[in-house]
């Protein structure tokens, strides 16, 4: 209990001694002074710190476009809608967050400047920043805050309105000041305020095909399905910030065309480039390509664990040593992912459990497994489609030639992409799917494997599950943490139904001009905010 | 004569009527909707019933179609169901993109197949005749991103002539149009030059077998000049006829070369629609591109009819 108070003052200490060093206010040394003092016992990254030093003098000027995959003509800017890298690349030009993630993944103040939890996680107090102004003049306040997280609750038709749901009680103390109830203790609740369906606007707004947000840009064009044109708005909050004088975001879906775009000069950067070409642009001299290794997609094929044959643990097991790991890797997405320990956390994650050892293919023991089950030469069906993700057909046939070699006959039915995500997803017995990866342990495990989740793929409900992970949720020691998700990792990589083989870098591409544009912990172009962090040298 | 024109304009409205339910029904057919395709991974069984209440897909499917075709009637289109656009200010710059495509890649691809066809029926069994259908075969045959991608490589990566990317914007000069489309006219018009041109080989061949024609030689007058007088005329209907089919499709098919080079058309614009699932949407680009292909095909018939004496004149 004490602990918790001492902590919660602390995370408050520490993130007032790092707005002033953001602020230029403080020197590095006696920040660093400062953080001793406080005996937080943070660790502070390097690369956290240097960051802040790198965007201390960036060159303000130019007009950079991005060549984006991720875009439809059904677009818009309204944040309950958003599901893809184009809106949300644009939605952090124009507006902010309440919480942004350094490049390692830990929760740093934006709209919310910085905040304590009560002992037991339950109740948190929130500082909004002050100072802060709309495109429209209008100054940021508790009431806009309210609004913004507001939309997405109750009655609402945002995917985020499942990860708010712990939220009892939102109270305005003052104008700069809210107080949140959970429904539980939930140490890693900023985590979630930083989804990025959780933009800020003002109190009451609704128009948002003329979007007035917090952010370093303005819009001034959007053509969905086509692209975007932001103008610098020149007043922003963030010093060091939406450098760019004008920013294009064009939707270019086909990846040929993207990639030469980015080699003719068309745009200055480019997401999502295929790893089957990326080795040749990689010694392109105009161009750099920034890989985020280890913390991308992760793909799994997921079974039903309620569904017969998928009940029968032996098969389980079978299947997840009848898959060959590496080879997919090489093949697929030549050598750029690293392999999945059929479970959806990443060695990015403090929590990772470093101690379960990586299964590797084993025809051997995938046989002994299915002969232990006891289905004799039964088939068994995968489903499998580009509506999964792109290369999810390709994969699946690689799985199937693996299998054979264990003496298991794997079906793999290729279904349309139309519909995938209704008809395929959540409903057929053994079927491919894709996991973006989620900030905190608690987040991944809860919206993937608990109970109650309406996302829990593989219908794997273990109360013992659910019981550990509540607890961690609210446990403010870290190192009974980490053992709990130890064991929760162990758990589902053991008894689980999905089968987690890749987890994929994140290939981007830029004009060698072009900086602050390093790796993040969670999405690609540097968190979808290269509008707003990069410049040009 | 007026009156060929106004019963086929007649029956032209009552096929674009008929399309209109065909692809309402079609759209309703298919598995999923709107809240499902635009919520995705997101969509849970609340968050679905709510999208669902606020466009008012709980309705009857014959009240939600009869509402669309009375507002159409009127010329409302209706709005966007996943970003509440209204429709026909969306689709009025996508659509003048795609006819200024099209028009473009028919400048140069409709006057150069007749010319070719006709140089090549002159030229039978010669060498100039083997040479254009070979070349005009293959450029058919070839997938058309296949050559999108082999143009963009040569002429905009490797040799920078021409951008790879031909995104055309509303405000640009219609010179600077030209220069962004050119790649994507090239490619089109290498798709359709085949078709026009071997018809218009074969009608005019068909036509030398005729007795006038043997009689027009037996007079004295060259090839090219019984080409050009008398058989041309008479070969105009089926030429005519393949050169509006073709217009059609370089105003409806061209997805591809949208996707490949980038360029806002109507095509990826309804493709989009139909992955989503925004039914006034589908409905809209499928009354243009029928509309399309029933006016282009009327406007074919009546020429036809206008080019040949003898249905002008009917005794």
């Amino acid at each position: 209990m004490r602990g918790a108070t001492k902590k919660g003052i602390a995370v408050e200490e520490y993130n007032k001694l790092k707005h002033m060093f953001d602020k230029g206010a403080l020197s590095r040394r006696d920040f660093m002074a400062g953080v001793a003092m406080i005996g937080a016992g943070m660790a502070v990254t390097p690369s956290l710190l240097s960051g802040t030093a790198q965007a201390a003098t960036p060159k303000v000027g130019g007009n950079f476009i991005i060549g984006m995959e991720g875009g439809s003509a059904t677009d818009s800017l309204d944040p309950r809608t958003y599901s893809d890298s184009v809106m949300i690349g644009a939605s952090l030009a124009v507006y902010n967050c309440m919480v942004e993630f350094d490049s390692n993944g830990n929760p740093t103040g934006e709209l919310l400047e910085s905040w304590e939890a009560k002992p037991g996680a339950k109740e948190w107090i929130f500082n909004v920043r002050k100072g802060v102004k709309f495109s429209n003049g209008k100054t940021l306040t508790a009431d806009d805050i309210i609004y913004s997280i507001g939309i997405h609750r109750g009655e609402t038709k945002s995917p985020a309105k499942g990860i708010l749901k712990q939220i009892t009680e939102i109270k305005k103390i003052n104008d700069n000041q809210i107080q949140m109830t959970l429904e539980g203790g939930n140490a890693d609740f900023p985590v979630i305020l930083g989804d990025y369906h959780l933009v800020v606007v003002p109190d009451g707004f609704t128009d948002w095909q003329k979007p007035i947000g917090t952010g370093g840009y303005t819009l001034e064009k959007f053509e969905p399905g086509v692209g975007l044109k932001f103008k610098r708005r020149g007043d922003y909050w963030k010093a060091g910030r939406a450098n760019f004088e004008t920013v294009e975001i064009r939707n270019i879906q086909d990846v040929a065309a993207r990639t030469a775009a980015l080699q003719s000069g068309q745009v200055h950067a480019a997401n999502r480039l295929d790893p089957r070409t990326v080795n040749l642009l990689m010694k392109d001299k105009k161009l750099n390509v920034v890989r985020t290794k280890g913390t991308g997609n992760r793909f799994c094929f997921v079974s039903r664990v309620t569904d017969a044959p998928f009940d029968n643990k032996d098969l389980r097991t079978a299947l997840k040593y009848g898959i060959d790991r590496q080879k997919i890797i090489d093949q697929v997405y030549s050598g750029f992912a690293t392999p999945g320990n059929d479970h959806t956390l990443d060695a990015g994650n403090p929590f990772y459990n470093t101690s379960l050892p990586q299964r590797k293919y084993d025809p051997d023991k995938a046989a002994f497994h299915f002969k232990k089950a006891g289905l004799g030469n039964a088939k068994i069906e995968l489903q499998a489609s580009e509506g999964a993700w792109g290369s999810a057909v390709d994969c699946a046939q690689l799985y199937q030639e693996s299998l054979k070699k264990a003496g298991i006959n794997l079906d793999v039915k290729k279904v349309s992409a139309d519909g995938y995500w209704d008809n395929v997803w959540l409903k057929v017995p053994f079927c491919a799917v894709y996991w973006g990866r989620r900030l905190s342990a608690d987040q991944t495990f809860t919206q993937v494997y608990s109970s109650a989740s309406d996302w829990n793929d593989s219908n794997w409900k273990r109360p013992e599950f659910d019981k550990l992970i509540t607890e961690a949720r609210a446990e403010l020691d870290q190192k009974k943490r980490k053992e709990m998700y130890w064991k929760a990792q162990e758990m589902i990589s053991d008894d689980g139904g999905m089968i987690c083989f890749a987890i994929t870098d994140y290939l981007d591409g830029y004009a060698k001009n072009v900086v602050n544009n390093e790796p993040h912990a969670r999405y690609d172009l540097n968190d979808q905010r290269i509008a707003e962090k990069g410049s040009f040298a | 004569m007026l009156k060929t024109i106004v019963i086929r304009v007649a029956l032209g409205l009552l096929t674009l009527w008929a399309v209109s339910i065909l692809i309402f029904g079609a759209t309703e057919i298919l598995p999923g909707d709107v809240a499902s395709a635009v919520l995705g991974q997101g969509a849970t069984p609340e968050t679905l019933a709510v999208f669902r209440h606020e466009l008012g897909l709980d309705r009857p499917s014959y009240v939600r179609y009869l509402e669309w075709f009375f507002n159409a009637l009127h010329g409302d289109l209706g709005i966007a169901m996943t970003n509440k656009r209204v429709i026909v200010e969306t689709i009025a710059p996508r659509l003048s993109n795609t006819l200024f495509l099209a028009g473009y890649a028919a400048l140069i691809a409709v006057p150069t197949s007749v010319v070719l066809g006709i140089v090549a029926a002159i030229n039978e069994g010669k060498f100039v005749d083997r040479f254009v259908n070979i070349i005009s075969l293959m450029t058919i045959s070839v997938p058309e991103f296949f050559i999108a991608y082999v143009l963009i490589l040569y002429l905009a990566v490797q040799f920078e002539v021409f951008p790879s990317l031909s995104t055309v914007f509303p405000e640009m000069e219609f010179s600077e149009k030209i220069y962004m489309a050119a790649l994507p006219a090239f490619t089109l018009t290498m798709l359709v030059m085949a078709h026009m041109l071997r018809m218009t080989r074969t009608s005019v061949l068909s036509i030398m077998s005729q007795p006038y024609i043997e009689m027009a030689f037996l007079k004295g007058l060259t090839r090219s000049q019984v080409i050009v007088r008398h058989a041309l005329p008479n070969a105009a209907a089926p030429i005519i006829s393949v050169i509006a089919l073709n217009l059609a499709y370089l105003i409806v098919g061209v997805v591809v070369i949208e996707v490949v080079f980038v360029y806002p058309g109507i095509g990826q614009f309804m493709v989009d629609g139909v992955a989503k699932r925004d039914l006034p949407v589908v409905q809209a680009c499928g009354l243009i591109f029928a509309g399309a292909f029933v006016g282009l095909n009327t406007v074919a018939d009546v020429l036809a009819i206008m080019v040949n004496p003898r249905l002008r004149h009917p005794r």
